[in-house]
């Protein structure tokens, strides 16, 4: 038994590392993204020098555009009070902002951020694959989010469509599994932006995905974001829907 | 400085450096290990209560005026059996001293509808709902039922006064699809006269005439241009238009028209028979967020219908009763007094510090040169919000801000939700 694992585990190395950049990264997204439109709460807890300073929870849909692949998001700010029924669509680089008291609609710009330090894409689901180009691969062993020495492979990702958030990223890869383990963005003029650690690997419908993601400032490291993910639930989302006039209806079950 | 030493230096540098990395990760990774577990679960209520203190100085002798506000805000949203909704939204301002001619207690209702999902993707509303539309921030010419819709106001905020404003009864219904819906409303007269009673529901503010709407929204590329066409009893339809789009990722550029037949809005203060001219009305402009959430943004207002330079000059030197009429039906309609006007905003969120919102505002009139500052400090505490408001009004005799009777004023809030 113990050998066929083995084997098992050395075949699996040997097509991880057979496949391509790019192949890596979409089995990558394909970890951390259902392949059926969801709903999930997204808690976000900020912390500045070691003490929490905010804190956030927001109820999201989303669903891959049938067309691109890229996730569209209607979200629902759950808490704080004074936040509460708020409302965001994330389609592409079309953002747009609702405040039910005052039926507002506003178009955002990507630079917009509404959560602290996440910015708007760290807070929706983003298949990486769908903006970026893998051009790199190399092996090496990297601490993850449980602090534990992993053998991944480290993929250089290059923007490759206008709706690329970022310039540059470097992306460690478990090299067994395709399980993401940690990324670190970069702006134009290759500035550090974050890292991210992505942990607290559960099953969610039906496959080991990261259930928390630590986002470390590139400048102030002692900023950091917790984004817990909770109450997965497969949903029902209309095209209709993910537009701004729908924003005023939204309501997550 | 041989090689081997500078090698070995740097490399040194580099070990640091890399072992200064990992201990901030594994100090996040350890602040994470130890975030709270629990869930926030959504509500139906969003509600707070908001107590103010405040001093005016008036205009002319100088003397300060004190003053004090009590606020309750109620919002109520329920999703019910198959499909329905029910939203109650409304507001109490106690005020000391009672504002000029009105009650102490202002109370309104500003949403009570009920919602019905009659497909996956069609829904109807029947009850008061606050309709507003527009592209701009501190003017709105297709916000067609603004008219009537203010009936406390606490704050020249534009956030705010959309916020705390009267909705119209009516019965809507709305059709979705990929990209695109129309929505098709009808608000009905119910009464002729705005209300006095501070706890009147005040139908004759918000549903005075007989009134209909409908707007189309379609999705084309990155741009979601809204078309509207306003009827209303004993005056021309109006055409409106809202677009924005992206600049670059930084810079949204928004533009707002309405355009139709009417009169002037003096000849309306007059109930004058008026020729009926195409007039124009509109709203542009650019909002720029900064890497660290500075969010700047200008706008160009224009009123075809309001007074140009020489009539304004005109009604200022006139019969002081006329002069206040016009006002008033301009404040009521929330429309400009005189043709262009500037409006500028800064909002920063987070800064100096975490929790620390500063925004500032300036409006310019471009016909008498007469101006409004308000700035703002805000606290979000967990569930506390305390705000520090100043405000100047500036400008020669009867000017556009410059006939404000307070010449500035501050406020102190505290707001608690809950």
């Amino acid at each position: 038994m113990k050998t066929l694992a083995s084997i098992l585990a050395l075949a699996l190395a040997w097509v991880a590392h057979a496949a391509s950049p790019q192949d890596i990264l979409i089995a990558s997204d394909a970890v951390r993204n259902p392949d059926h439109p969801f709903g999930l709460t997204n808690t976000l807890i900020e912390y500045r020098q070691g003490k929490q300073t905010d804190s956030s929870t927001l109820a999201i849909y989303s669903k891959a555009d049938p067309r691109g692949g890229q996730f569209r998001s209607l979200v629902r700010y759950v808490a704080p009070a004074r936040d509460a029924n708020k409302l965001i669509l994330y389609n592409g680089k079309d953002l747009w902002f609702f405040d039910p008291a005052s039926q507002a609609s506003i178009r955002l710009s990507p630079q917009q951020r509404l959560l602290g330090q996440a910015s708007n894409g760290d807070a929706v689901t983003v298949n990486f694959a769908k903006d970026y180009r893998a051009v790199t691969a190399k092996e090496e062993e990297t601490l993850d989010g449980e602090r534990k020495l992993r053998r991944t492979i480290r993929l250089g990702l290059e923007a490759a469509t206008p709706d690329a958030h970022y310039h540059r990223i470097e992306m460690w890869v478990d090299a067994a599994s395709n399980r993401p383990v940690k990324a670190r963005f970069f702006t134009e003029s290759d500035k550090l932006l974050k890292t991210a650690y992505y942990r607290r690997y559960q099953k969610v419908f039906g496959v080991e995905r990261p259930t928390e993601t630590v986002i470390i400032d590139g400048l102030q490291p002692d900023w950091v974001t917790v984004m817990r993910y909770s109450d997965w639930v497969e949903r029902e989302v209309s095209e209709a829907w993910l537009q701004r006039d729908y924003l005023p209806r939204f309501r997550p079950e | 400085m041989s090689g081997q030493p500078v090698r070995r230096f740097l490399f040194a540098v580099l070990a640091g450096l890399t072992f200064a990395a990992r201990a901030d990760d594994a100090d996040a990774l350890r602040l994470a290990d130890e975030a709270p577990e629990a869930v926030v679960r959504a509500g139906d209520w969003r509600s707070f209560a908001e107590v103010t203190l405040g001093a005016a100085r008036r205009r002319g002798d100088g003397s300060m005026r004190h003053e004090r506000r009590l606020s309750l805000d109620v919002r109520y949203d329920h999703a019910f059996a198959d499909g329905w909704r029910l939203v109650f939204a409304d507001r109490l301002d106690a005020s000391w001293p009672a504002p000029r001619g009105d009650d102490r207690a202002i109370n309104t209702v500003k949403e009570a509808y009920l919602s019905r999902r009659l497909a996956r993707d069609t829904l109807v509303d029947f009850g008061r709902v606050n309709v507003r539309h527009g592209a701009a921030i501190g003017y709105n010419p297709t916000d067609y039922f603004r008219r009537g819709a203010l009936r406390s106001v606490v704050s020249i905020d534009p956030a705010t006064l959309k916020e705390n404003r009267q909705g119209s009864v009516l019965l809507r219904g709305q059709r979705l699809w990929q990209g695109g819906s129309l929505t098709a409303l009808f608000s009905p007269r119910l009464a002729r006269q705005p209300g006095r009673d501070g706890f009147s529901l005040d139908w004759g503010a918000t549903n005075d005439s007989n009134r209909l709407l409908v707007v189309l929204t379609q999705r084309i590329d990155t741009l979601s241009p809204q078309f509207l066409f306003y009827g209303e009893e004993g005056r021309a339809a109006q055409l409106g238009i809202n677009l924005s789009g992206l600049v670059n990722d930084a810079t949204v550029a928004y533009v707002e028209w309405s355009g139709g037949r009417g009169p002037s809005q003096f000849a309306a203060v007059l109930r004058r028979a008026d020729a009926g001219d195409w007039r124009n009305r509109l709203a542009g402009g650019l909002a720029y967020t900064t890497t660290n959430k500075l969010s700047l943004t200008a706008e160009l207002h224009y009123d075809g219908a309001a007074l140009d330079d020489d009539a304004w000059r005109a009604l200022r030197r006139g019969p002081p009763v006329l002069y206040g009429l016009y006002r008033q039906w301009v404040w009521t309609a929330q429309e400009l007094p005189t043709r262009q006007a500037l409006f500028f905003r800064a909002a920063w969120p987070d800064a100096p510090i975490p929790r620390l919102d500063l925004a500032a505002m300036l409006n310019v009139d471009l016909t008498d040169s007469s101006r409004r500052a308000w700035l703002e400090a805000r606290y979000r505490a967990d569930r506390i919000d305390y705000a520090l408001q100043w405000q100047r009004n500036s400008g020669g005799s009867l000017s556009n801000h410059g006939a404000v009777p307070e010449s500035a004023c501050w406020q102190f809030a505290v707001r608690f939700y809950f």
